[in-house]
């Protein structure tokens, strides 16, 4: 009976735990930020595995997010005869909501596991020792390039994953379901504006520091071989996946208030 | 030990005095009080999981004391925090038990990486350096190979070659011999004996392997149930009348069969 009354404690006290790790992980950041080498050829190494190589699954899920959203949108509007305003819904959906928040779930997926797995195998191995014994912080080597290669390129995938879901919307509006292209498009940046599509971006920016911080925090904290280089990378997608969706519920409440929805330009 | 390698406090590299260290509940080191000094070969014996590692580590900060100090080059190290130890950590090289090369590295990267990191720029140098370093452990040939693609052995030479292309004052051996066949841990140790004439480097080096230890220690200390049990010269050791080092030495053990 005690040991059951004492999971509660424990479980506050090991995320107070977890949480104070991810501070000092991001305080060690910031003193990378002001104090270690930038190394550039690694940023650009990074920015080519997290933004060009996240580009397909970043348009495949934005596209068709935005497609099967503009025909369930579409089969309910209809019985209003207000068929002519999906454009409207979708795109405001996209640019806050669905195109941040799917894209976000997709880098975490592909690149934080990666992270974590990289990473972590580099732990495991002594690699990071053998970094530590030649005066390189590894934050500075191996967090510090992937932090700011995120950084830059979730703004840009998210404003692509709405884009390609915009167009895919348009497809199947006017091709699949014969709304008007005009139409479409009129209702579209009538109810939507760069207010909104800034949301998404920056959306997409804090994501990006969540995903890297967990992932990374992951990999370092890797121990006991390959098994522990695996529950690492599975709870950096895990995590970073439930952070993403418990900031993004907080973040849309704020970035509404501060830039509230459906205040045409 | 020759002349140059008497003991005297100006040659005093490093010091560990009663250095403490638990990890849980398993007390590992229990006051061990060492030196080192400059230029000589030490070699660190003792049964398995009796902390030789450990201590190594403590030496360049990559693990901290709970109680104690380990002083080197008259710096406390131990009171250091991770970007302060950098001063230090360029004084020595390391090669790991597994060698720890870098993955995504050819063998030639992995060798630049120290002199990459410290500031050099030129790249001829960096070129000619790591070709140096490389012929000194014959794995010139070798150069644009991935550490996947590389034996036991290659693997540890291209370490060493790693640990020595700085120009560093000490380099330490985690187990170099470990995993090897005895021709290709005669490589290892001469490697081991050409360095330290030729770069004059103060080397520590644990290791199981006492064919290793009478061939290359100027001095041997063994580790046993958390201190230092005998420090000595290699003859020293040899003519020891403790049971426990004579055990160790020729490998005896008491369970019966």
């Amino acid at each position: 009976m005690e040991k059951i009354l004492r999971l509660p404690g424990r479980a506050f006290l090991n995320f107070l735990t977890y949480m104070g790790q991810l501070a000092a992980l991001l305080a060690n950041l910031g003193t990378a930020v002001r104090t270690g080498v930038w190394r550039l050829k690694l940023v650009a190494q990074q920015l080519v595995a997290i933004g060009y190589g996240s580009q397909v699954v970043v348009i495949v899920t934005g596209a068709f997010t935005g497609a099967v959203f503009t025909a369930q949108t579409y089969f309910k509007f209809k019985d209003f005869g207000v068929e002519a305003g999906v454009g409207a819904i979708v795109s405001v959906a996209l640019c806050r909501e669905l195109g941040p928040v799917l894209a976000g779930l997709m880098v975490a997926g592909r690149v934080g596991a990666s992270m974590a797995a990289d990473i972590g195998t580099m732990k495991v191995t002594e690699q990071i020792d053998a970094l530590r014994v030649m005066a390189v912080h590894p934050v500075d080597y191996l967090v510090l390039p992937r932090f700011i290669a995120m950084l830059i390129s979730m703004p840009f995938l998210v404003a692509e994953s709405i884009t390609f879901g915009l167009l895919a919307s348009h497809c199947a509006a006017v091709y699949g379901f014969g709304i008007p292209q005009r139409w479409f498009w009129n209702h579209v940046f009538e109810h939507t504006n760069e207010t909104d599509l800034f949301c998404g971006m920056f959306k997409g920016f804090v994501f990006g520091i969540l995903i890297t911080i967990i992932s990374c925090h992951q990999g370092l904290a890797a121990e006991n071989g390959a098994v522990g280089v695996g529950i690492g990378t599975t709870r950096a997608v895990v995590f970073s996946s439930l952070a993403l969706l418990v900031v993004n519920f907080f973040l849309s409440i704020l970035l509404n208030y501060i830039f509230p929805m459906g205040v045409a330009t | 030990m020759n002349d140059a390698l008497q003991p005297s406090k100006d040659r005093v590299f490093i010091e560990v005095r009663d250095l403490t260290k638990k990890f849980g509940e398993q007390h590992v080191l229990r006051g061990v009080n060492l030196t080192v000094y400059r230029g000589e070969t030490l070699v660190l014996i003792g049964p398995s999981g009796e902390g030789k590692t450990v201590l190594m580590k403590h030496f360049i900060g990559l693990l901290k004391p709970d109680a104690g100090s380990v002083v080197v080059d008259g710096v406390s190290v131990h009171r250091l925090r991770e970007r302060q130890l950098s001063a230090t950590r360029k004084k020595f090289g390391f090669l790991f038990q597994n060698a720890a090369l870098f993955d995504a590295m050819t063998v030639a990267e992995n060798v630049a990486f120290p002199l990459v990191e410290s500031g050099v720029r030129d790249r001829a140098e960096i070129i000619k350096r790591v070709h140096d370093a490389l012929e000194v452990v014959d794995l010139e040939e070798h150069k644009e190979k991935l550490p996947v693609n590389l034996s036991g052995g290659m693997r540890k030479r291209a370490g060493i070659a790693r640990s020595v292309v700085a120009n560093p004052q000490c380099v330490l051996y985690d187990e170099p011999t470990a995993s090897l066949d005895p021709v290709v841990a005669d490589v290892i140790d001469q490697l081991i004996m050409r360095l330290q004439h030729r770069f004059r480097v103060t080397s520590i080096v644990v290791t199981h392997d006492m064919k290793s230890v009478f061939k290359i220690a100027n001095r041997v200390a063994m580790l046993k149930n958390g201190v230092i049990h005998f420090c000595g010269t290699p003859e020293e050791l040899r003519n020891s009348p403790d049971a426990d080092i004579q055990d160790f030495i020729e490998g005896r053990s008491h369970l019966q069969g």
